[in-house]
């Protein structure tokens, strides 16, 4: 009985192949985008473990204030003087593929034994890797780069660019991506460094006495990369889940409208003896195949998408936090499992109301597509019911929120888009209802009018599904488009700000003065910049008017020069007497700080801050805040005058501000000239035209959002799907309600526009819903998330053009869905069209 | 064989309570021919979808070979339909998905008792020799009401239920199906219970009754 029953069942996809297929491509696209953003974070995340397990990241670090190299002598120094210091050497090489590699050279008889430094291993091993010829460890993805294979790789010694040869390889799996461990010693002759360190390293806490030339970073202010790249993965897993929403839709729909036509069989069925709930079970069963089958072909193509974005997001997370991803993907077992898990409960959370109906239904009602379908009226008023529970939930989690410290309530965040989202989408159907009913109303002079409003309402529940998809899809769409093109106003702005110079230059410390004298005695030079950079600890906060709180922060101590031009591109947020009174205060000593800092920590213009420093404690005024676009960090802005003198650090890079008019070439040139032919290095290599930083910069930019657009626009894509294969799967249907029409006389041109027109005007209503719905979401995204992710608010811009657009990509996509269904009611020979007139 | 003892049923409408059936009994015998007869709304239907447990009396008891059917859980009426029961629809009601064969050979496969012998014997008499390859839309009405009918009586079921079989047929071809109908039901040793509204149908079976506002009685003329 079962194998007939379920033959039967699975038949009317033999008949209905696009149904069938609408399913599948529902589950598919769902699955896919899913699971290859899943793909993307699961990679991440073990990169950012392997570089976590790397002990670099858990121990207090010496180098020198200037930057230059620590000889042999100050490290044999600090040894004798009791620290517990190990050397280590850093350095880049490039590989014969042209692949650039990180060198780590370090020395394990000194490195504190509990940093985790397993993989050099005791007795022989050790002996291996410290004698030579030594050892290479590395990762096996990293063995691309050298252009190796996993099996040649074992004591292979590759060649470099430069020539030299890799001590021979041993495998690692633990070590971060593009990573070359190897002794010290041999890792200076390769980077040919005569016996200099890069870092003295210690266990946390062992240095108290810092000298003078020297400074000190502890772990505790090195930020892992799993915690700074966090919400940029929640970012992807939202958009992702968005996906898989829309996706779900559809399956929806699909199941829907699958069951729908399958009434009259399940009906026949029982009455031939099949127990319905053996017909649920069955049911379930077409599900649970139809859902493996989606979710491996979604897994398999998820899997396929990740490889292709991935060197854009290994790209974008590189230079946005510096953190090293592998590109090529490493999934766990449990990553596959993950992805089918997850397709399999959306579909079953789709499937299971459909099911229940079906469960529910008497045999003898199960004949009536009309007791199907009478649900939709109880449904809307459902759905209206539940849409405005969850918009008041959404007010009640913006409350919360906006009370809530920043840099909290990311996940909350998240929610109340959720809930915006999917508050709206269940009051458009109700909405639709209404405004459909309405317009009857006012039609009733015209009947062809009035035919075609009443039946858009009869479609309304077939319908609604897609265009709830289509709602969530635009209004996303729109809400990060928007914030996006804030976020890149913003980035460009804070460039304007940061590069106000232009040219750039970080001379030698030594040549720093005499650079910026010849300079100033330039007659194309206005004034220069001098910058320079700090650690610090935050020690204390003393509110204007209330007690002083007690901190250990660490920020970093930013010198900037308040010249006219500077002045003219910092933006300043919040000052305490205004902009000039702010820069006055400025240059007399007093700081600005970032937003994050004042809005992680409570401080506002006025209050005063206490900083640890090689000079002692300082106390600052804060007169003013700045916005400072993707900085993870706290930042205090001094006058680089004041910060050479009370932080006791050098100025290490110089602005260049020119002249209206005067000639950038020259000036590079003369420069060049004067100081390049010098046998030491001065330092005037490092020259930088600021257009050029800026094109590099807004480059990095794109290739950030490259990931997020693309997503958006797939899931934009989904939704347009969902509406076709929706009106596809029941264009037959629809031909049998058009054709007693055609009978009464009304021409196929005719039938063919008022479909078109009941679908644009429908899609037209949905993006118009969208609208508010899109920036109500950017708002969320600036103000919320973005303060919860970063700790700093984005201003809200809105581009008309932009929402211009997907009104008309939507009203597009409507009418690109009616087409083929129309276009095959236009072509249907008037004999089938009577046929279908007699089957009704 | 199949008994009803005063069995009653009504459905609920917006005017309030319609009774159907007020007190109904009717006794079938093993291999007996009855006609169901009744004007238009009378409630033949409902009492044919009682006697196949597609739906339960209010009151009154109805037995199946001596089994009550309202003692049987849904999956036991299921169980007595597939295994005991043929039932021809008023619409036909076949699978659109299935082919004509696949139709005919459907309660007999879903019971486990498929007869390649008696289905290749109904399928000649039945007159679908050729047509098996087709799906439903693609057949006429009376070759639908065949089919139907073969689907009904291909695992020989001791009872056949049929529902104004010939009711959508002009009146030769009607003639023809149930002359058809009629000696299949006896070769296959089945009882037949048959709703009709025409005396011409009636006359051939072995007793006819007929419903009048709740009650069965023998018809008057
Ligand atoms: N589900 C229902 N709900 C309410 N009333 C119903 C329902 N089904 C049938 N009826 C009513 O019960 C009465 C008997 O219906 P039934 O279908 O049994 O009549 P019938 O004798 O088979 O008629 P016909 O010869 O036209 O097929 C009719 O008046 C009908 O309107
Ligand atoms: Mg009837």
């Amino acid at each position: 009985m079962i194998v007939t029953a379920m033959r039967t069942l699975l038949s009317h996809y033999r008949r209905h192949p696009g149904q069938l297929l609408m399913l599948l491509l529902g589950l598919w696209v769902a699955s896919a985008l899913w699971s290859g953003v899943q793909a993307i974070n699961a990679s991440a995340r073990d990169s950012y473990a392997r570089a976590e397990s790397l002990f670099t990241q858990n121990l207090d670090s010496l180098t020198r204030r200037d930057g230059a190299p620590l000889s042999r002598e100050t490290y044999i120094e600090l040894r004798r003087s009791g620290l517990e210091v190990s050397p280590l050497l850093e350095g880049e090489v490039e590989s014969a593929e042209g692949v650039r590699l990180n060198i780590l050279g370090i020395d394990p008889l000194t490195l504190p034994d509990d940093s985790g430094f397993a993989s050099a291993g005791s007795g022989e091993a050790l002996v291996a890797f410290m004698t030579p010829p030594y050892q290479t460890r590395l990762a096996p993805d990293t063995l691309k780069a050298l252009g190796l294979a996993r099996q040649d790789a074992a004591n292979a010694r590759p060649q470099l660019e430069n020539g030299r040869r890799l001590p021979p390889l041993v495998l690692t799996p633990n070590l971060p991506p593009d990573t070359l461990l190897m002794d010290i010693a041999a890792a200076s002759r390769l980077l040919e460094t005569q016996g200099t360190f890069t870092r003295l390293v210690a266990r946390p806490g062992e240095i108290s006495d810092v000298p003078e030339a020297l400074l000190l970073t502890p772990a505790a202010t090195l930020v892992s990369p799993g915690q700074l790249t966090e919400s940029f993965h929640l970012n992807l897993t939202a958009l992702a889940l968005l996906a898989l929403v829309v996706g779900l839709f559809i399956v929806q729909a699909a199941l829907g409208l699958a069951l729908e036509q399958r009434l009259g069989m399940l009906r026949t069925l029982r009455a031939l003896g099949v127990p319905g709930r053996t017909l649920v079970g069955l049911l379930a069963l077409e599900l649970l195949l139809l859902g493996g089958a989606g979710a491996l072909l979604g897994i398999v193509s998820g899997v396929w998408l990740a490889q292709a974005l991935l060197p854009d997001v290994a790209a974008t997370l590189g230079s946005l936090y510096g953190a090293g991803v592998a590109a090529e993907l490493s999934l766990p077992w449990h990553y596959w499992l993950g992805g089918l898990g997850v397709t399999l409960g959306g579909l079953f959370i789709a499937g299971t109301g459909v099911l229940w109906r079906a469960g529910r239904l008497s045999v003898l009602g199960l004949g009536q597509a009309q007791a199907w379908r009478a649900g939709f009226h109880r449904q809307l008023r459902t759905m209206s019911i539940a849409g405005a529970l969850g918009g008041l939930m959404a007010l009640g989690l913006w409350l919360w929120l906006t009370r809530l410290p920043a840099g909290e309530g990311l996940l909350a965040g998240f929610g109340l888009v959720t809930m915006l989202l999917l508050a709206s989408a269940l009051c458009l159907p109700p909405l639709l209802a209404l405004m459909l009913a309405g317009l009857a109303r006012l039609a009733k002079k015209r009947p062809l009018a009035q035919w075609a409003l009443a039946d858009l309402q009869l479609q309304l529940p077939r319908l609604a599904l897609a265009m709830m998809a289509l709602l969530i899809a635009l209004s996303a769409n729109l809400g990060v488009s928007s914030m996006v093109g804030g976020f890149r106003l913003t980035f460009l702005d804070w460039l304007d700000q940061r590069l106000a110079a232009e040219l750039y230059l970080q001379p030698a410390p030594e040549y720093f003065e005499e650079i910026n004298d010849w300079l100033l005695a330039r007659p194309e030079v206005a004034e220069t910049l001098p910058t320079s950079s700090a650690e610090a600890t935050l020690l204390e906060a003393l509110p204007a008017n209330g007690s002083a709180r007690t901190l250990t922060l660490a920020v970093s101590v930013f010198g900037i020069t308040p010249g006219e031009r500077l002045r003219a591109h910092w933006p300043l947020l919040n000052t305490l007497v205004g902009r000039d009174a702010a820069w006055a205060a400025i240059t007399a000593g007093q700081a600005l700080i970032n937003e994050q800092l004042a809005i992680a920590q409570g401080i506002a213009p006025g209050d005063r801050l206490k900083l640890s420093s090689p000079t002692g404690p300082q106390t600052l005024q804060v007169v003013g805040v700045y916005p400072d676009y993707g900085n993870p960090r706290g930042e205090v802005a001094l006058a680089t005058s004041q910060l050479t003198k009370r932080f006791a650090a050098p100025p290490s890079s110089l602005g260049i501000v020119l002249h209206a008019g005067a000639n950038t070439i020259s000036v590079q040139n003369a420069l060049v000239e004067h100081f390049g032919r010098r046998e030491a290095a001065t330092g005037v290599e490092t020259l930088t035209d600021q257009q050029e930083v800026k094109r590099i910069a807004t480059d990095i930019f794109e290739r950030t959002f490259s990931i997020t657009r693309a997503l958006n626009a797939l899931t934009l894509g989904v939704a347009a799907l969902a509406l076709l294969a929706t009106l596809l799967a029941q264009s037959r249907e629809r031909r049998r309600q058009l054709a007693p029409l055609w009978a009464l006389g009304v021409t196929r041109s005719r039938l063919a526009g008022l479909q078109l027109s009941q679908l644009c005007g429908a899609a037209l209503v949905t993006a118009l819903l969208a609208v508010p719905l899109g920036i109500a979401l950017t708002a969320c995204l600036v103000s919320v998330i973005n303060v919860a992710a970063f700790g700093w608010r984005l201003p809200l811009h809105l581009f008309p053009g932009e929402i211009l657009l997907t009104v008309g990509v939507a009203v597009g996509v409507a009418a690109l869905a009616a087409l083929l269904p129309v276009l095959s009611l236009w072509r249907t020979p008037p004999r089938e069209l009577l046929s279908q007139f007699e089957a009704t | 064989m199949l008994k009803f003892h005063q069995v009653h049923k009504a459905y609920t409408t917006p005017q309030g309570p319609l009774r159907v059936l007020d007190g109904v009994d009717m006794d079938l015998e093993k291999g007996q021919s009855l006609a169901l007869m009744g004007e238009s709304g009378s409630g033949k239907s409902t009492l044919l979808h009682l006697a196949a447990g597609l739906d339960l009396p209010d009151a009154g008891k109805i037995t199946f070979q001596g089994i009550s059917i309202a003692t049987l859980d849904e999956p036991g009426r299921a169980r007595l339909r597939r295994q005991s029961l043929g039932l021809v629809f008023q619409q036909f009601h076949l699978v659109p998905s299935l082919n004509a064969s696949d139709n005919l050979r459907l309660q007999a496969r879903l019971a486990g008792r498929e007869n390649p012998s008696w289905t290749r014997h109904l399928v000649e008499r039945l007159g679908l020799t050729g047509l098996e390859r087709r799906y439903p839309e693609q057949l006429s009405g009376g070759q639908q009401q065949r089919l139907a009918i073969g689907r009904a009586l291909a695992p020989r079921p001791a009872l056949l239920l049929a529902d104004e079989p010939t009711g959508n047929l002009d009146e030769t071809s009607a003639k023809d199906v149930l002359t058809l109908m009629l000696e299949l039901v006896q070769e296959s040793g089945s009882a037949l219970l048959l709703v009709t509204h025409s005396p011409q149908v009636a006359a051939p079976l072995d007793r006819c009754l007929k419903l009048t506002r709740g009650h069965l009685a023998e018809p008057t003329a």
